[in-house]
């Protein structure tokens, strides 16, 4: 089933359409400070139509801040917040058409699920029949036709989650904000979460702007991510390119595991070249762990080796993950579970090695 | 001992002490009372026909609902904006203004009334400034008629509107008008369609509360009404004092509380169909409906939680030019019903200090001459000590009966627990003149009529009314499963109720002993019948001389009686702001 789709502003400029990505949310040099705490510093960033943009950081690190300026719940203390090319400072909250969906849903708890779904659309004074159908046809997209009758408090998690989803998008919003939506859930039913609001993005081609700290849920779900500390953006960038190419140690370290060569005093060969102000930096799961007295690898011109002990071992399902220790510090290397793999138990030499054009030069 | 672990085995035992006290005093002496109205055994109802047959009694009972009824009306008018503003109010402010809302609440009824005779009385402040500037050459006819009464009823009541709709506003997620707003609705549509509903349990608990403590209101009416402004309590009062046909008095006495039953039943039902009510779990709904204290306890809770979890645009920011006098109307609003609150207290405090032999406004020149008059006075530190010496026996016995009630009532099924919490409230949710009555008729037959023990018991059961509300609501937040761990410790039920469950729920027991105190040491409606004229209370001796002659010493005691309630905020400042970290843990947040 597919919706038919209207964006409002896509009527404005046909200009616009014709190259892929229009710019659809413009911040520009956003400044937030409360008192004398700043939560958000000098912040730009542009986010295409029908992107799927999402901002990860650690806590306090201003994601729901950056939000909230976007939804106009408060007002920039710098700078300028564009959304289709229109800035949107003089424009408050319930006239920027957006939808958002709260970390805790935010669902009224006096009004039924039906009624709920009503809100906008009564609110943007759609006509009565109107509202109905299009009430009826995006609980039938969450699957919650038989529920419209309910108040909120008598549903479930996933379900009062997938009420928040709806009610932020029944009224075709050009842009969809989220906050930690799924962080009350638990593993399971985040996954399957996770898969409806991809799908629901795909369907409806909503530009999305969602925030969480939770690295996998990023990956998972973005085009581009934009990584926040302490309300500053470090890098942006689309999943792989950041977990592949990160450009400062905080991201290397945010995004998986990553093992700073400088940290663990291993003299790195292709030192030659590492830019002024940066350290070298090698994935766990890009260092091959072999026996000392195994036959060097074909490319063993390409490659760095160096010689370890190994301190511990953890199984974890499809990985094995060792510690080894090199010389005075320790190396976390991750290797995928295959039939015939040696397996080293702790106190074992071995034989570590990468590709020297795996090390990545990492901002300091 | 054996006896007191068989009670604990059978939790609805520990509520026996409360109900025996309450049966003996109130329970078994209002249902004879009723007969006694019907003329019992004979059973006709010749007393009401009789009571409702005089035009005058038919007056009076239309003013008294006609007075309460507006009163509640105005309350309701001033209070929710306050209300609104306040919990809207940054943080540290709201507490400020909070705490400044509690100070009248804790104070002395009798001293609040009599500031207001200080303030309107024809050689009040008023009169005199108008006098002095000459801008008047007879003093206004300020006191005495019913505008002075609305002023003195809402003035009391206010703070009995306000902290019921703080406690619910606080606890409306602010994420959900965020929610509103980003769905296109604007400010007022998202304050009418959201915030408003979600506010009504607050609109409800403080109207029901109001309008039945002013139905039953005797002070303030008959301080500064005139004679065509009384109350049906004062009049049924004074039917007491000179007729003694207990049959026709119990008459007029169950008309009140019918009355009372009749309205509170038809506003409670009507409100109590908002569909909100469905979102609140039932475990808390019985709770719901004890207002007041029960909500103060949360209030303060409420004002402990983290900031962050409603971090969605706390304050709603107003993008756009009415913001600003948005903030200015608002700021005044609050700073005139602060100083509506607060001014009548200063007031009597600076008389206090006046060194002529009138009270003046300001001072001509200061003196403790007022205090020496006070304590060098014989009858007034009897009657100082004797209410100290009522008072401290209400708060042992009341405390120790209403926390067992409370605890036992705790852990019994939800449906009893609401009928038998609902029947120890009756001495503070009926009329108090109709409680006393009932009391008379009761001490009377036992022969307590004129003795300390008849004052203290008619004081309890009121006070454990109090200490049940207030203790209940910290068991609720209590986890039941730290006293199965104690157990699974070899800890038997006494050890551990004393060991684990009463030092947790020590916050509760403290403020309901607070409670307790201030409910006896202000009381007269009562005390005035139990006393039978031989007993003189403080309460008792300001009311007294409040009638009679204006003895300055009035304001020095009054003054004393404002001060204690700052008394009243350490004490409860240091058992339950102190206890809150323990709390944090005992409850793990998301
Ligand atoms: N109203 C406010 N007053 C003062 N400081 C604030 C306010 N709102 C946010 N801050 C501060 O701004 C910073 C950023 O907060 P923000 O809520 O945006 O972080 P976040 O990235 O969403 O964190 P989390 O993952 O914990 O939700 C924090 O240091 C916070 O304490
Ligand atoms: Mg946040």
């Amino acid at each position: 089933m597919s919706v038919n789709v209207r964006h409002p502003v896509a009527a404005e400029g046909q200009a616009l359409e014709a190259t892929p990505f229009p710019a659809q949310i413009e911040f520009c040099g956003v400044t937030k400070t409360y008192g004398q705490v700043t939560a958000v510093e000098g912040l730009s960033l542009t986010v295409q139509r029908g992107e799927f943009l999402t901002i990860l950081g650690p806590s306090g690190s201003g994601k729901t801040t950056t939000l909230m300026l976007l939804a106009g719940f408060e007002a920039p203390t710098a700078g300028d917040i564009l959304i289709a090319g229109k800035s949107v400072a003089s424009v408050p909250s319930y006239r920027r058409d957006q939808g958002i969906v709260f970390q805790s849903y935010a669902l009224f708890p006096h009004l039924s699920v039906r009624r709920n779904l009503d809100f906008p659309l009564e609110m943007r004074g759609v006509k009565a029949a109107d509202t109905t159908r299009r009430v009826d046809r995006i609980l039938a997209r969450v699957q919650l036709s038989d529920l419209g009758g309910r108040m909120p408090s008598q549903l479930s998690g996933g379900q009062q989650q997938r009420v928040a989803l709806a009610r932020a998008l029944v009224a075709d919003p050009p842009i969809l904000l989220l906050d930690e939506p799924l962080s009350a859930l638990d593993r399971n039913l985040r996954e399957q979460m996770q898969r409806e609001i991809k799908s629901l993005h795909k369907e409806f081609g909503i530009t999305t702007v969602y925030v969480t700290h939770d690295q996998d849920e990023a990956l998972t779900l973005s085009d581009r991510i934009v990584v926040m500390r302490a309300g500053r953006i470090e890098q942006t960038d689309t999943p792989e390119a950041l977990y592949d190419r990160p450009t400062t140690r905080f991201v290397a370290k945010f995004l998986g595991e990553a093992n700073i060569l400088e940290d663990t005093a291993v003299e790195v060969e292709s030192d030659a070249t590492r830019p002024f102000g940066t350290v070298a930096m090698i994935r766990p799961e890009r260092i091959c762990v072999a026996d000392p007295t195994a036959p060097q690898r074909s490319d063993a011109i390409r490659r760095q080796v160096v010689a370890g002990t190994v301190d511990d071992m953890i199984y974890a399902g499809p990985l094995r993950k060792y510690h080894v220790r090199v010389g005075t510090s320790v190396l976390v290397v991750r290797e995928h579970v295959a039939s015939g793999q040696q397996i080293f138990r702790p106190g074992d030499e071995v034989r570590l090695d990468w590709l020297r054009s795996d090390v990545r030069f990492v901002a300091a | 001992m054996r006896t007191l672990q068989t009670l604990g085995r059978m939790p609805i035992g520990l509520t026996v002490p409360a109900f025996a006290i309450l049966i003996i005093v109130f329970g078994a002496p209002i249902v004879l009372l009723f007969l006694t109205s019907l003329n019992a055994p004979a059973l006709s109802i010749a007393n009401y026909q009789a009571f409702l047959g005089q035009q005058a009694n038919v007056r009076v009972l239309f003013q008294t609902i006609e007075v309460s009824v507006l009163a509640t009306i105005i309350c309701i008018i001033i209070g929710y904006p306050t209300a609104y503003l306040i919990t809207a109010a940054p943080k540290r402010l709201r507490m400020v203004l909070l705490v400044l809302v509690i100070i009248p609440y804790l104070t002395s009824l009798l001293a609040r009334t009599y500031a207001w005779i200080v303030i309107l009385g024809d050689r009040g402040l008023i009169n005199n400034l108008l006098l002095d500037l000459g801008l008047i050459s007879s003093p206004l006819p300020l006191i005495y008629n019913r505008v002075a009464v609305y002023i003195g009823m809402v003035h009391i009541m206010l703070p009995v509107m306000i902290l019921p709709l703080v406690s619910v506003m606080l606890g409306i997620d602010k994420s959900l008008v965020a929610a509103a707003c980003s769905m296109g609705a604007r400010p007022f549509a998202a304050f009418w369609r959201v915030f408003l509903p979600l506010s009504l349990p607050g609109v409800r608990s403080g109207s029901l509360l109001v309008f039945v403590l002013c139905l039953g209101f005797y002070i303030t009416p008959a301080a500064l009404g005139g004679l065509r402004d009384v109350m049906l309590s004062t009049f049924i009062a004074a039917q007491v004092a000179t007729s003694f046909n207990m049959a026709r008095t119990a008459a007029a006495a169950f008309i009140l509380l019918g009355i009372a039953a009749v309205i509170v039943s038809a506003l409670g039902l009507d409100l109590s169909d908002t569909p909100g009510r469905a979102e609140q779990p039932p475990r808390k709904s019985w709770r719901r409906r004890l207002p007041s204290f029960g909500t103060l306890t949360r209030n303060l809770n409420e004002l402990a939680k983290p900031y962050r979890a409603k971090r969605w645009a706390a304050e709603l920011y107003q993008v756009g030019g009415d913001g600003r006098d948005r903030k200015i109307v608002g700021t005044v609003f609050v700073l005139i019903v602060m100083f509506y609150l607060l001014f009548p207290g200063v007031v009597v405090i600076t008389m206090s200090f006046n060194a002529g032999t009138f009270l003046q406004f300001p001072p001509s020149s200061l003196s403790l001459r007022w205090y020496r008059s006070f304590f060098g006075d014989p009858s007034w530190t009897t009657a100082a000590l004797t209410s100290i010496q009522i008072g401290v026996a209400v708060v042992i016995l009341s405390t120790i009966v209403g926390m067992l009630a409370a605890y036992g009532l705790s852990r019994t099924v939800p449906r009893l627990r609401a009928i038998l919490t609902m029947m120890l409230l009756t001495p503070i949710t009926f009329p108090s003149i109709v409680v006393g009555i009932a009391a008379y008729f009761g001490l009377l037959n036992l022969g307590l009529i004129g003795t300390i023990t008849g004052i203290i018991l008619t004081h309890c059961i009121g006070a454990v009314g109090y200490v049940v509300v207030i203790v209940s609501a910290t068991l609720g937040n209590f986890d039941r499963r730290l006293e199965l761990a104690a157990k699974s410790m070899r800890a038997g039920p006494l050890r551990t109720f004393m060991k684990v469950t009463l030092p947790l729920i020590w916050p509760g027991v403290m403020g309901g002993a607070v409670f307790a105190f201030i409910h006896s040491f202000d009381e007269v409606v009562k005390t005035s019948l139990i006393s039978g004229f031989s007993i003189r209370t403080l309460p008792l001796k300001m009311w007294e001389n409040m009638r009679h002659e204006i003895d300055p010493t009035i304001a020095a005691v009054a003054s004393l009686l404002i001060f204690l309630p700052l008394l009243w905020l350490v004490a409860l400042y240091v058992t339950w702001w102190r206890s809150r970290p323990k709390d944090q843990l005992a409850v793990p947040q998301l």
